[in-house]
């Protein structure tokens, strides 16, 4: 199929019914319109508290069902982990590259394998996906993870479980700044997550992990000075 | 199973209506997602601000359009994606399935998208031995009930648990349940073979952003992560009103689209993607297609009022609000696109000829206008579209006097649409028709005006339940009136 014809065809059709709307835009005074200012417009949300930015991202995570633990330390979230680790008598887990996640990694005691830059098939088989992320949304209860920074995003949506540790201090207030901090360096692939795989498609009933984890633990640090 | 066509609206209505099990799906709907965007968005003061701001970003970037979708497709390429052009849903169909051949694949699988429903994307791909699987619960769902999509939002609100739990017996084997966490993992088992699997992931495209060449799509389940990744081959299929201008203009709408639709603050999973990895090792397709389709698109640009509609951005409020919606359901429609969105674009995009009855299917009570994200103003739509109809007619009728009916008809419609974009704050109920029927009468200024206001009044109001409308002032609209159609009216019509 020529694209080049089709292309053209489509300018012009855009152009041509453009025009033709000019005399009616007049009367229904669109044609005064402009693009609204470029400033992120904030949701004055008349429920918002006082709270640290990472109490308001754990009020939002947890009002979706997801969990969520503001911890002292990286030990903190170490033990978190272990303890998920020790109920579950898990086998493979999925982990990413991120520096954080390697040290934790490194302190945990963990009979079966840690895999990291899984094949497909193996990602399929792991019980638990151990990420970071790169940013916190807290009016949302969202995480950002961009493919540029973290490799592998997959280990945050196959496994049945996923945990992610989050340094406090990446935590924004909102999403319209998250979007600012993204466009400095656009990663190709960026995904925001916010709570576990949901669906409502059977008579509206909730039901979790219908492709994704049914089970999110976001642990967020917060150094305290 | 259900082939209802525009055309029968009516008819496939009044069987709508006897069905009561799925007059319970719908009552379940509106209250649970109209409950939920209600509370969602009672705690956003500045709502409004939002809508404005969103509507206003849509309607510069619809009369520039050319410019944006210039430049985004400048921009996906550079950042190496391959871009397709594609004037109709034949087109689409043709790009999607030589894409397939070329790749030798046969194992595809599809994220919910209403563009390639829109194309019977799906069906032109049977038609060539391709059996794409689609991943999203409900999709599947209706894929296994060989059915068509009844909400836009949620495809499968027309079935049953019962319902579903015996299409899966049938088709995949289950034993009998109704659990829906069971149904949900049967899902997942299924899907995730099918996933490793594919070559092939087709998705649709929710927003992409001129300056950066991104595309993003929000989803809940995580069907369509996988579908952008797990292949070596993305092919994504967008109508060429998705476009926004910048990066952060998608704020807006993360903001409207989710608290509209389902009452989230942000629906589970949002996927930004630009171009395609930029080494080998990386994460996600090797490559990545956008097919850019018009499909009726450009036309709508013709009027400031038939523009709106390319504003949308399909979160299905306006369905779930409206009391026709409620009482007949989606398929009644006859259309991929039902409720009050499908009632004005679905003749925009496949002809007025055999979806007439469309326009005619709402009470004009305007909670669609109201709960619409993006202040598209649905009525009016209506309005302007039975105008085109009756202008159609008009042109079609032998005698002088009946052209003139039909003609006059056209006008009252048109001045109605005007006045109603003109009304801004004013609720429009099925009473303030009633009224201004008798008003315009009584005044009985413009000879036959009343006859066309008993046109204009809701074929299907009787079937409906209005929330209490407060009157629209009469005499702005009056004056509306007399001063537009007056002058229009042919000498003899006039008082
Ligand atoms: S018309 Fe408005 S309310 Fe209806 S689906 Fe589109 S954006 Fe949503």
């Amino acid at each position: 199929m020529d694209t080049n014809t089709a292309k053209s065809a489509i300018f012009d059709s855009i152009r041509r019914n453009l025009a033709e709307s000019l005399p009616f835009d007049e009367i229904y005074n669109e044609h005064k319109v402009n693009r609204p200012q470029d400033e992120i417009i904030e949701i004055f949300d008349n429920s918002r508290s006082k709270s640290s930015l990472a109490e308001i991202f754990r009020e939002n995570l947890r009002s979706i069902g997801a969990n969520c633990e503001i911890v002292e330390d990286k030990s903190k979230a170490v033990s978190f982990i272990q303890t998920r680790i020790n109920e579950k008598k898990l086998k493979k887990i999925a982990v990413s590259d991120a520096g954080l996640i390697g040290e934790i990694v490194g302190l945990l005691e963990f009979a079966g394998d840690f895999i990291r830059n899984a094949s497909k098939e193996v990602l399929f088989e792991t019980d638990l996906g151990i990420t970071s992320a790169q940013f916190g949304i807290a009016e949302t209860g969202t995480l950002v993870i961009e493919s540029d920074k973290e490799f592998n995003r997959l280990a945050s949506l196959v496994p049945p479980i996923h945990i992610c540790v989050l340094e406090a201090e990446k935590i924004h207030q909102t999403l319209g700044e998250v979007l600012q901090e993204l466009e400095k360096d656009l990663s190709r692939s960026v995904t925001f997550i916010t709570g576990q795989s949901r669906t409502s498609d059977i008579e509206l009933t909730l039901a979790l992990g219908v492709h994704g984890p049914a089970e999110l633990h976001v642990i967020l640090i917060e150094k305290k000075i | 199973m259900n082939q209802q066509t525009s055309e029968n609206f009516a008819q496939n209505a009044r069987v709508a209506l006897q069905d009561t099990t799925l007059r319970g799906a719908l009552k379940n709907l509106a209250k649970t997602f109209g409950g939920r965007r209600k509370t969602a968005i009672s705690s956003v003061e500045n709502w409004e601000e939002l809508r404005e701001k969103a509507r206003s970003i849509k309607d510069e970037t619809l009369l520039h359009l050319d410019k944006y979708l210039e430049k985004f497709a400048e921009n996906a390429e550079k950042a190496g994606a391959k871009i397709h052009w594609a004037r109709d849903g034949k087109e689409a169909c043709q790009i999607v399935l030589d894409l397939i051949n070329t790749k030798n694949a046969v194992h595809v699988v599809k994220s919910k998208s209403m563009a390639t429903e829109e194309i019977h994307l799906n069906h032109a791909l049977e038609n060539s031995g391709i059996e794409p699987v689609e991943t999203d619960l409900g999709e599947w769902i209706i894929q296994l009930a060989e059915e068509t999509p009844s909400h836009i939002v949620v495809p499968a609100i027309h079935k049953t648990k019962k319902q579903i739990a015996e299409l899966f017996v049938e088709k995949v084997g289950i034993a009998p349940t109704e659990d829906v966490d069971v149904l949900t993992k049967t899902a997942r088992n299924i899907l995730r073979s099918k996933f490793a699997e594919a070559e092939i992931g087709i998705s649709g495209v929710n927003f992409g952003v001129a300056e950066t060449g991104t595309i993003l799509i929000l989803e809940n389940e995580g069907n369509a992560r996988l579908t952008t990744s797990l292949p070596k081959t993305h092919i994504a299929v967008m109508g060429i009103e998705k476009i926004i201008p910048k990066f952060t203009d998608l704020d807006v709408f993360l903001k409207l689209l989710p608290r509209s639709g389902t009452g989230q603050k942000l629906t589970t999973y949002q996927s930004l993607i630009t171009g395609t990895k930029q080494n080998a090792n990386g994460e996600g397709p090797e490559e990545v297609h956008i097919v850019l389709m018009d499909n009726g698109r450009s036309k709508m640009l013709a009027h400031p009022v038939t523009r709106q509609s390319l504003a949308c951005i399909r979160c299905g409020a306006c369905l779930n609000a409206c009391p026709v919606y409620q009482q007949i359901g989606g398929h009644a429609y006859g259309s991929v696109y039902p409720g009050p969105i499908g009632a004005v674009i679905t003749p925009q995009l496949v002809g007025i000829g055999k979806t007439k009855q469309l326009p005619y299917a709402s009470s004009l009570c305007g909670a669609c206008r109201e709960v619409c994200p993006v202040k598209i103003d649905i009525p009016g739509l209506l309005l302007h579209l039975r105008a085109e109809i009756t202008e159609g007619e008009a042109n079609g009728k032998k005698s002088d006097s009946e052209a003139k009916g039909k003609f006059a008809e056209s006008l009252a419609f048109k001045v109605y649409s005007i006045a109603w974009g003109n009304a801004g704050t004013y609720k429009f109920g099925t009473k303030t028709a009633r009224f201004m029927q008798k008003a315009v009468a009584k005044n009985g200024k413009i000879g036959k005006v009343s006859n066309l206001m008993a046109k204009i009044a809701p074929p299907l109001g009787n079937w409906t339940e209005f929330r209490d409308a407060p009157t629209i002032a009469p005499k702005s609209f009056r004056d509306i009136w007399a001063e537009g159609l007056k002058e229009d009216l042919p000498a003899n019509e006039r008082e």
